[in-house]
């Protein structure tokens, strides 16, 4: 164990150890993207937010509305 | 203040600022691509040159590059951001005047840093000419980007933040720390405007590539993206295709980007591991970079019928298919075998502008089309110079990458060509470079069509602004006339 | 999973902007920072010195017309390229380059070895207009550089700028103690700062690069610069393959 803690401190090791990390950070993303039905139905309705604020009335609409 | 019940977006949101971005953008665009095209036309036929200093081709083709990435990409990836981040977030922008200092600061350094190569100042690093006093300037503007966009985003109605913002936060990240590092420079003194770089040789060229190519990375690619996702879902009427695949390609392109500058330095002085590296994970940045363009085609998944009606679409999907094409080519091209072939030739110049041209700009193209008529809440003047413009861009970018293949393969095999039977080199450099003229014509043809259907949109957005304001006037007789008779 | 959601990232400007910042700059880190440590990025080899006054500015007018642009500086271990050019070159020749000048692209060819492969006469003509020589040349023509004064007062601040970017220019008599050590007492008087003006100027008129010794103009410090290139390291000291382990 800490014959592989030495290993991790050493200077060259650097390029491995930080491609296993994210390696390891990145699976856990997508493991976790792509698990759990409720979590799908989270993160997929956060795609309507463009729609949120559509066109709000546009000219023609406000011009119908100063003639009332 | 009667009419403060009906909120509408004008009030609601600074569409000022996003105003004056798109115009820039398109005045830069305009200036830059005939920038590129006459310099297209100096290497075709070099008496162009007219023994004038400031045009000559070392001096123009950095204005060129300045202008088309940082003039007509920065200022359009200005407006959509600060468009996005107002749409996506419902709120208004934060800081006028901030964000007003970001217009000024940024068109400020764009057109100091052309005028600056004219006459010859320039720090020589590629995509990063300026010199040290307009780099403090454009620092300065970044931060203030910065800060009105992460400010305007604390503002926003609802807890997630949209992934385009995203995109547009590591870019403005990634460029911050990039513009910073590669620029460190030691100035001759306080009242030059010459400065050497403070690192040399090896270590230089390695900062100045992870610079270069990360500047495509997040400039222009991850704020594209971003556009993107705000911009197809809009013009589509659909939401994008699977939210969840873009976070992933959020985070895979973060992480693989940086790390694949040095495939711009195979086979030269920089130690091999760190060009093999390079090559792996441009390699692996294929997967991401095809994630992203399949999210956003499949965007239009049973609606293909768009296609036949709506050029503003065609501009976006067409967008797309470049992209997914050179972000093919890219890994293809650095693989060290390949790279032998293709580096110092004209194929990477086609690679960058397959790149450039058929996604950057047609992106761009596209969203601006989108966006301008309801910045100022009216219709696109002409439907049918958008399909002209559409035509003419994309006859110019096969026009363009074809000739570059053509002049880059010939030139890199015709270079490494060597006599049968006395195993001397087969052709001089100088029979190469007669080889190119013809491929040199038919680029700058190319050039020629796309810089035409720019100025058509330029044409086509600028009445577009005209007839809105008629539109304006018109509603606004029509209210004093109803208020004298009231 | 449950200690770190990815929600609080998604819901929280700050942390977004945090890990976006850990997420781009492992690869620039990995990258570069080593190359300052190992060793054998750099080779050692004997010969490979500052540029002097002249060269400098040389090097300044090459980079202000954007020469970079078209000519490489670079030649890679290929066949070709090493019957074309010469020896590949060495991390060690552009260790005093700021900024390096290897370029991207070859719309002309590399001119990591130009020095010494044409005559002055040859680089003047050329200069002033490419077609002359070479008729099938696409490069502009350049014939200021014969009509324009060399500028050169600021030559000093222009070294010392180098210097604090680590370049080994002298201004102290210790500093110019360790050049002579280094490089030997003729490049060492070169590379004094003190003495840059008269430098500049005695090697422009011993070299007389443009031809015309009554002028010092930028033609002559271009040549210069050009005539150098390459020329530093003595290839047949060391044998074959001798670079290779650097690679």
């Amino acid at each position: 164990m800490s014959e592989l803690l030495r290993w991790i401190g050493q200077f060259e090791n650097s390029k491995i150890v930080a491609l296993l990390i994210f390696f390891v950070t990145f699976c856990a993303i997508i493991i976790y993207v792509f698990t759990g039905k409720r979590r799908k139905q989270r993160l997929e309705s956060y795609k309507y937010i463009p729609f949120e604020d559509d066109e709000k009335e546009s000219r023609t609409q406000r011009k119908v509305n100063d003639d009332e | 203040m009667a009419q403060s019940a009906a909120v509408d977006t004008q009030q609601q949101y600074n569409y000022a600022i996003i105003k004056k971005f798109s115009i820039m953008a398109l005045v830069w665009g305009v200036l830059g691509m005939a920038a590129g095209l006459y310099a297209a036309l100096e290497l075709a036929y070099p008496f162009l040159n007219f023994n004038i200093p400031e045009i000559t081709f070392g001096r123009l083709r950095p204005v060129h590059t300045t202008l088309v990435i940082f003039g007509f990409g920065g200022s359009a990836l200005f407006a959509t951001s600060y468009y996005v981040v107002q749409r996506t977030s419902q709120a208004r922008l934060y800081g006028d005047g901030l964000a007003n200092f970001t217009f000024w600061g940024w068109q400020l350094s764009v057109g100091l840093g052309a005028l600056s190569y004219m006459f010859g100042i320039t720090q020589s690093r590629e995509y990063a000419e300026f010199e040290w006093p307009i780099d403090i300037l454009i620092t300065l503007t970044w931060v203030a980007y910065f800060w009105v966009y992460v400010q305007t985003l604390r503002r926003r109605s609802q807890p997630h933040i949209y992934v385009a913002n995203w995109f547009y936060i590591s870019f403005i990240l990634a460029t911050a720390i990039l513009h910073i590092f590669n620029n460190l420079a030691i100035p001759v003194n306080l009242f030059s405007l010459k400065s050497y770089s403070l690192f040399s040789g090896v270590q230089d060229a390695m900062t100045q590539w992870w610079y270069g190519h990360n500047a495509v990375g997040f400039f222009l690619t991850a704020a594209f993206l971003g556009m993107m996702y705000y911009f197809v879902p809009k013009q589509a009427g659909r939401p994008v295709y699977s939210y969840r695949l873009s976070i992933i390609h959020f985070w895979a392109l973060a992480f693989l980007y940086m790390w694949v500058g040095a495939h711009h330095l195979h086979w030269t002085a920089l130690p091999d591991w760190t060009s093999t590296l390079a090559a792996t994970f441009s390699v692996m940045l294929l997967l991401p970079s095809w994630g992203g363009m399949i999210n956003g085609i499949m965007t239009l998944s049973g609606a293909w019928h768009k296609l036949r009606t709506d050029p503003i679409m065609l501009f976006m999907i067409t967008a797309l298919s470049f992209y997914g094409m050179s972000t093919f080519e890219g890994p293809l091209m650095s693989l060290k075998s390949v790279n032998a072939l293709s580096h110092y030739t004209d194929w990477t110049i086609g690679h960058v502008h397959s790149g450039a041209l058929g996604w950057v700009a047609l992106i761009s193209f596209g969203s601006l089309y989108h966006m301008v008529p309801r910045l100022y809440d009216t219709k696109l003047w002409s439907l049918r110079l958008v399909y002209a413009h559409f035509f003419l861009a994309t006859i110019g970018i096969v026009l363009y990458i074809t000739a570059m293949w053509v002049a880059g393969i010939g030139q890199g095999l015709l270079l490494r060509a060597f006599d049968d039977q006395f195993g001397t080199l087969a052709y001089t450099f100088i029979e190469t470079v007669t080889f190119l003229h013809k491929p040199y014509v038919v680029r700058a043809l190319g050039g020629a069509f796309f810089v035409s259907g720019i100025v058509l949109m330029a044409v086509n957005i600028a009445m577009t602004i005209r007839q809105a304001k008629v539109e304006q006037a018109a509603i606004e007789a029509k209210i004093a006339s109803k208020l004298a008779r009231a | 999973m449950s200690f770190f959601k990815h929600e609080s990232i998604e819901i929280n400007a700050g942390l977004l902007i945090a890990l976006t910042m850990v997420v781009i700059s492992i690869g620039g880190l990995v990258e570069i920072v080593p190359l300052f440590y190992i060793k054998n990025t750099i080779e050692k080899v004997e010969g490979v010195r500052p540029y002097t006054p002249l060269e400098l500015r040389g090097r300044d007018i090459y980079q202000r017309e954007g020469c970079y642009l078209c000519h490489s500086q670079m030649i890679r271990p290929f066949r070709d390229e090493m019957l074309r050019y010469g020896h590949y070159s060495l991390a060690a020749e552009s260790q005093y380059d700021h900024p390096f000048q290897w370029g991207s692209k070859r719309t002309g060819p590399d001119l990591a070895r130009v020095g010494g492969k044409y005559s002055n006469e040859w680089h003047v003509a050329h200069m002033i207009n490419p077609r002359d020589v070479v008729p099938e040349s696409i490069m502009p023509s350049y014939p200021w550089l014969m009509e324009n004064e060399l500028e050169y007062s600021d030559i000093a601040d222009r070294m010392r700028a180098l210097k604090k970017a680590g370049v080994p220019y002298s201004e102290t008599r210790e500093e110019y103690q360790a050049n002579v050590e280094k490089f030997g007492r003729e490049v060492a008087d070169r590379l004094n700062i003190l003495a840059a003006e008269q430098n500049l100027i005695a090697e422009a008129q011993a070299g007389n690069f443009d031809g015309d010794r009554a002028r010092l103009t930028e033609m002559d410090a271009l040549v210069a610069y050009l005539q150098m290139l390459g020329t530093l390291v003595d290839f047949s000291q060391y044998e074959e393959g001798h670079f290779a382990e650097f690679r």
